[in-house]
């Protein structure tokens, strides 16, 4: 606990500056936290193996998400001229993925009461995206620590941070769409991943989207 | 001069085109180095676009197709070089640049470098998505939406080193003039650009046409090179039209 309140401070070894990256206490601290978070959240449909499914797929979503990006981040900070920074740059990174990971371990105890509150599994999973959403937030407010100093040494950290946001919620919307299901429907069997787990949430909403345009029309 | 990843490290550095060098109309890295790292950087990006044939529902040799999008990748860039490094050359001579063609060429190659470094950033995306989704459409938009992208990188790290070509003459700032100066030569380095850039993503656009299939449609059995028909434009419009099932 006192490694997660030094993170969340942005003190000790996880304060704002360069240097070699923390990697291991924070990818312990996502794994931990996220596999809390995730067991909670497996639990609605009260099935013994959901709980564990998703504790695992929680860490591994943020992780496989990050991880996918780096390459591209690493190149657009050479390309901006910010190489000399770019230890800093993912030390914030991976702080923040940390701290999404604490954020969600902290909300557990919240989707808890709420799936107490709800019966139906839709207001479920949207009650768990709002508490990803807020829990993204929090992780933001860390990379925010990290990176003000940056943006006051040179402002393209700015493009380079908003890139990295941008090509990060694209491919963590596909990731959780494949990892899915995290909340686990009532009646079904636990799940690791769906049956037909390989197809593309981006092409889903484009014909909902397309097919409403279109029943609108008439 | 082999490839290393050092080399293709300095070339996003901008370790070769420095302002003062260019403004003196030189780039001293050799052209060999730059197309060696293009044709490693294309490959890799080839490598993982051409996962689809491997992973998805394409019939016929998928490992033909794959090695086939290998090396299409970096030929595509580099043919659309030989076929519009001529006409580059002549109008950025026309300009006034003091790049000789040599020295002209060499800034083309960092340039598309570049390109082709950004490009093969996003080959692990790329990856994941061939590997978590079966759409075809879906595969093709991406694959253009980062082609534009990384394009768009290149043509912003052209426009900085073409400013530097045309705008910053040396003794410029001793003089005090540097707006009288700098002026007329930011214009020259838009017209230049410009030129360049419709030239270029003209014929890339047609020339990666020519090239298909990179990915390999599902529907359609191996093919080296599709026969002619439409164009490029025309083809993306087609796929957007299939992802969203219009009719």
């Amino acid at each position: 606990m006192l490694e997660v309140g030094r993170l969340l401070r942005a003190e000790g070894r996880y304060a704002a500056r360069g240097g070699s990256v923390p990697v291991r206490s924070l990818a312990a601290i996502l794994v931990l936290a996220g596999f809390l978070h995730g067991a909670v959240m497996g639990s609605y449909g009260g099935k013994l193996l959901q709980p564990l499914f998703s504790g695992l797929k929680v860490p591994l979503f943020v992780v496989v998400s990050t991880l996918v990006c780096l390459p591209n981040f690493f190149v657009l900070n050479t390309l901006l001229g910010l190489r000399d920074d770019f230890a800093a740059a993912v030390r914030g990174v991976f702080a923040a993925q940390a701290t999404l990971g604490v954020a969600l371990a902290g909300m557990a105890p919240l989707v808890l009461v709420f799936y107490l509150s709800v019966d139906d599994y839709r207001t479920a999973v949207v009650g768990n995206g709002l508490v990803f959403a807020l829990a993204t937030l929090a992780g933001q407010v860390t990379l925010d620590r990290h990176y003000a100093a940056l943006v006051a040494r040179d402002a393209r950290h700015r493009i380079g941070r908003f890139a990295w946001l941008a090509l990060y919620v694209f491919v963590a919307i596909q990731a959780a769409w494949v990892l899915r299901p995290f909340v686990g429907r009532p009646g079904l069997p636990s799940q690791f991943l769906r049956d037909d787990p390989w197809s593309n949430a981006y092409v889903v909403v484009a014909r909902y989207v397309w097919a409403a345009w279109r029943h609108a029309l008439g | 001069m082999g490839f290393s990843l050092r080399e293709v490290d300095r070339v996003l550095r901008g370790t070769y085109t420095r302002r003062e060098e260019l403004a003196e109309g030189r780039i001293h890295v050799p052209a060999r180095t730059l197309v060696t790292a293009s044709l490693v950087l294309g490959a890799l990006y080839g490598l993982f676009m051409g996962l689809y044939a491997v992973i998805g529902p394409v019939p016929g040799p998928r490992f033909r197709q794959l090695l086939m999008t290998t090396a299409k990748v970096p030929l595509l860039f580099l043919l659309t070089l030989l076929v519009t490094f001529p006409s580059l050359y002549v109008f950025s001579a026309l300009s006034g640049s003091r790049l000789s063609a040599r020295d002209t060429l060499r800034l083309l190659l960092v340039a598309i470098a570049v390109n082709l470094a950004v490009l093969a950033s996003f080959a692990p995306v790329t990856g994941f998505f061939t590997l978590s989704t079966g759409s075809y459409p879906f595969m093709i938009v991406l694959n253009v939406v980062f082609f534009t992208i990384a394009g768009l990188v290149g043509l912003v790290f052209l426009w900085k080193a073409l400013n530097a070509v045309f705008g910053a003459r040396p003794g410029a700032l001793e003089e005090g003039d540097e707006f009288e100066t700098s002026a007329p030569g930011e214009r020259r380095s838009r017209a230049v650009l410009v030129i360049w850039t419709a030239i270029y993503a003209l014929v890339g656009a047609q020339m990666g046409w020519i090239l298909r299939p990179f990915i390999g449609a599902p529907y359609l059995g191996f093919q080296y090179f599709r026969q002619r028909e439409l164009n490029f434009f025309q083809g993306f419009l087609r796929a957007l039209g299939r992802l969203l099932d219009v009719d």
